[in-house]
């Protein structure tokens, strides 16, 4: 990887300086209101969930300053993608609502229109248990030229592909803006965390929660939400892109049993993945040897679907070029920035034009 | 070479029957759909299940202003593999969740009141 490559970074989470720092973009209406602490859940990280060096009077990646420095100068990052988290799905989805409207105004506010970098850009949160509240908020803010995407969290009470949400997906597909899809910050109403339960601590969380990714990524096509609509995109933000291929491999051999039965599906579900489906890289995927990477990709068909992300501030966030050690050239400038420019097109700076 | 084999008199392979026929490595099966006589091999494409142990009929079509957005379209010419349920149309070979696989299929001649397999 030559040192100035370019460097899209995908996959950002700021956060509020202190918790109570939602309240000031809540309306009056929701004063005497208990709002879920972002960082109440069950599984911390055993030092921290954050970077060890972030810890101080504020949250870790609470400040632009600090953000920018160890993004643009240190890691060599070009644009940032903000993709802020919320509180779990609580049970009032209408005051959930707006405390993804809280989070779209304080990122507005505080991250984006302040930016002086230029190289910020930001994420539309909406709350996928109010379909016509997340539709209106796609609504209000998708006109703004740094809104780059619609973020969701990836607990849910049903797969993505169920009906009830297609509004919402259409609505984004409309506006150009992928899907991205993040393990939520916090814990709420919500299904256990892997398909079998309730795992005991953090490693077990951390290593099998991002493959519930699967669940809604088989209903999208196998219900025929991408089929329907070619423009969607999704982004399966906290990786697993190494273990897709052999899902994709079950997925197709049952499609191969049963297309009857989804004849909408009219091409094996692996097709839609190229032009619909991307992964933010992460810490935990790929072959623990280097040596072993290029190969991997290249079996898996994977190249093209993977985008940088770090993970800033957590504790497991990544730099590029260790997201890219043991690629090859083309499949570094792929996930470096090629693959998120080509997802998010003109909404980003031009970048890579060297 | 093709040779032609008697498979038996056509009031004995009414509409929506099939007579397994030893002919060739693996058997050819003789089909009557709606009155017109079909022949396909006796192996599926995918692992070589006896494809003529499965059950003939029709299959689903896409169709969004149908209850269920399902049609039953095809019906009596699809043949599905008794292993994996894989789709293939008798009257062409042809697998209908992807087209690039087929099973041979083989030319049927009716003469003197009885059918022929050309295998």
């Amino acid at each position: 990887m030559s040192p100035l490559s370019p460097v899209i970074d995908t996959n950002v989470q700021p956060h509020f300086r202190k918790n109570a720092e939602i309240r000031r973009y809540l309306a009056p209406t929701y004063s005497l209101r208990s709002i879920p602490d972002v960082e109440q859940q069950w599984y911390q990280a055993p030092r921290g969930d954050y970077r060890a060096d972030l810890y101080g009077d504020h949250y870790p990646g609470s400040d632009p300053a600090t953000m920018a420095k160890h993004l643009f100068e240190d890691a060599g990052v070009d644009v940032a993608i903000l993709n802020p988290l919320t509180r779990g799905n609580i049970a009032d989805y209408l005051l959930n609502s707006r405390i993804c409207a809280a989070i779209n105004d304080w990122l507005l506010d505080k991250w984006i229109d302040a930016d002086t970098t230029g190289r910020f850009r930001g994420t539309i949160r909406v709350n996928p248990e109010d379909p016509k509240g997340a539709v209106e908020e796609i609504s209000r803010l998708a006109q703004h030229p740094k809104m780059v995407q619609v973020g969701i969290p990836m607990q849910s009470r049903e797969p993505f592909g169920k009906p009830m949400f297609e509004p919402i997906w259409e609505a984004a597909a409309a506006h150009g803006l992928p899907v991205a899809v993040h393990i939520n910050g916090g814990n709420g109403v919500d299904h256990p965390p892997t398909f079998a339960g309730h795992a005991h601590t953090y490693p077990g969380y951390a290593a099998f929660m991002p493959l519930n990714y699967f669940v809604h990524l088989a209903t999208l096509i196998v219900e025929g939400v991408f089929g329907r609509h070619p423009d969607l995109r999704f982004v399966f933000a906290d990786g697993g892109y190494d273990v897709l291929t052999p899902l994709m491999w079950r997925l197709d051999s049952f499609w191969m049993s049963m297309r009857d039965q989804t004849p909408w599906v009219d091409r094996p579900p692996s097709d839609y993945l190229a032009d619909q489906v991307r992964f933010c890289a992460s810490s935990f995927d790929g072959p623990t040897d280097h040596r072993q990477t290029a190969r991997w990709m290249n079996f898996s068909c994977t190249a093209n679907l993977l985008m940088y992300g770090s993970s800033y501030p957590h504790w497991s966030t990544c730099r590029p070029d260790a997201v890219v050690a043991g690629m090859d050239p083309a499949q570094a400038e792929r996930v470096l920035w090629r693959n998120a420019a080509d997802l998010y097109g003109s909404s980003l700076p031009v970048v890579g034009s060297s | 070479m093709s040779v032609r084999t008697a498979v038996c008199p056509v009031d004995e392979l009414p509409p929506g029957s099939m007579k397994l026929m030893p002919v060739g490595a693996f058997g050819v099966g003789v089909y009557n759909v709606g009155g017109s006589f079909y022949a396909i091999a006796n192996y599926c494409a995918h692992e070589g299940a006896p494809l003529c142990a499965g059950f003939i009929g029709g299959t689903n079509e896409f169709d969004p202003a149908a209850p269920g957005m399902l049609r039953r379209v095809r019906e009596g010419k699809i043949l599905r593999c008794p292993w994996h349920q894989w789709e293939f149309d008798v009257t062409t070979g042809q697998n209908l969740a992807n087209p690039r696989k087929r099973v041979r299929t083989y030319e049927v001649e009716v003469a003197d009141g009885k059918v022929y397999v050309i295998a």
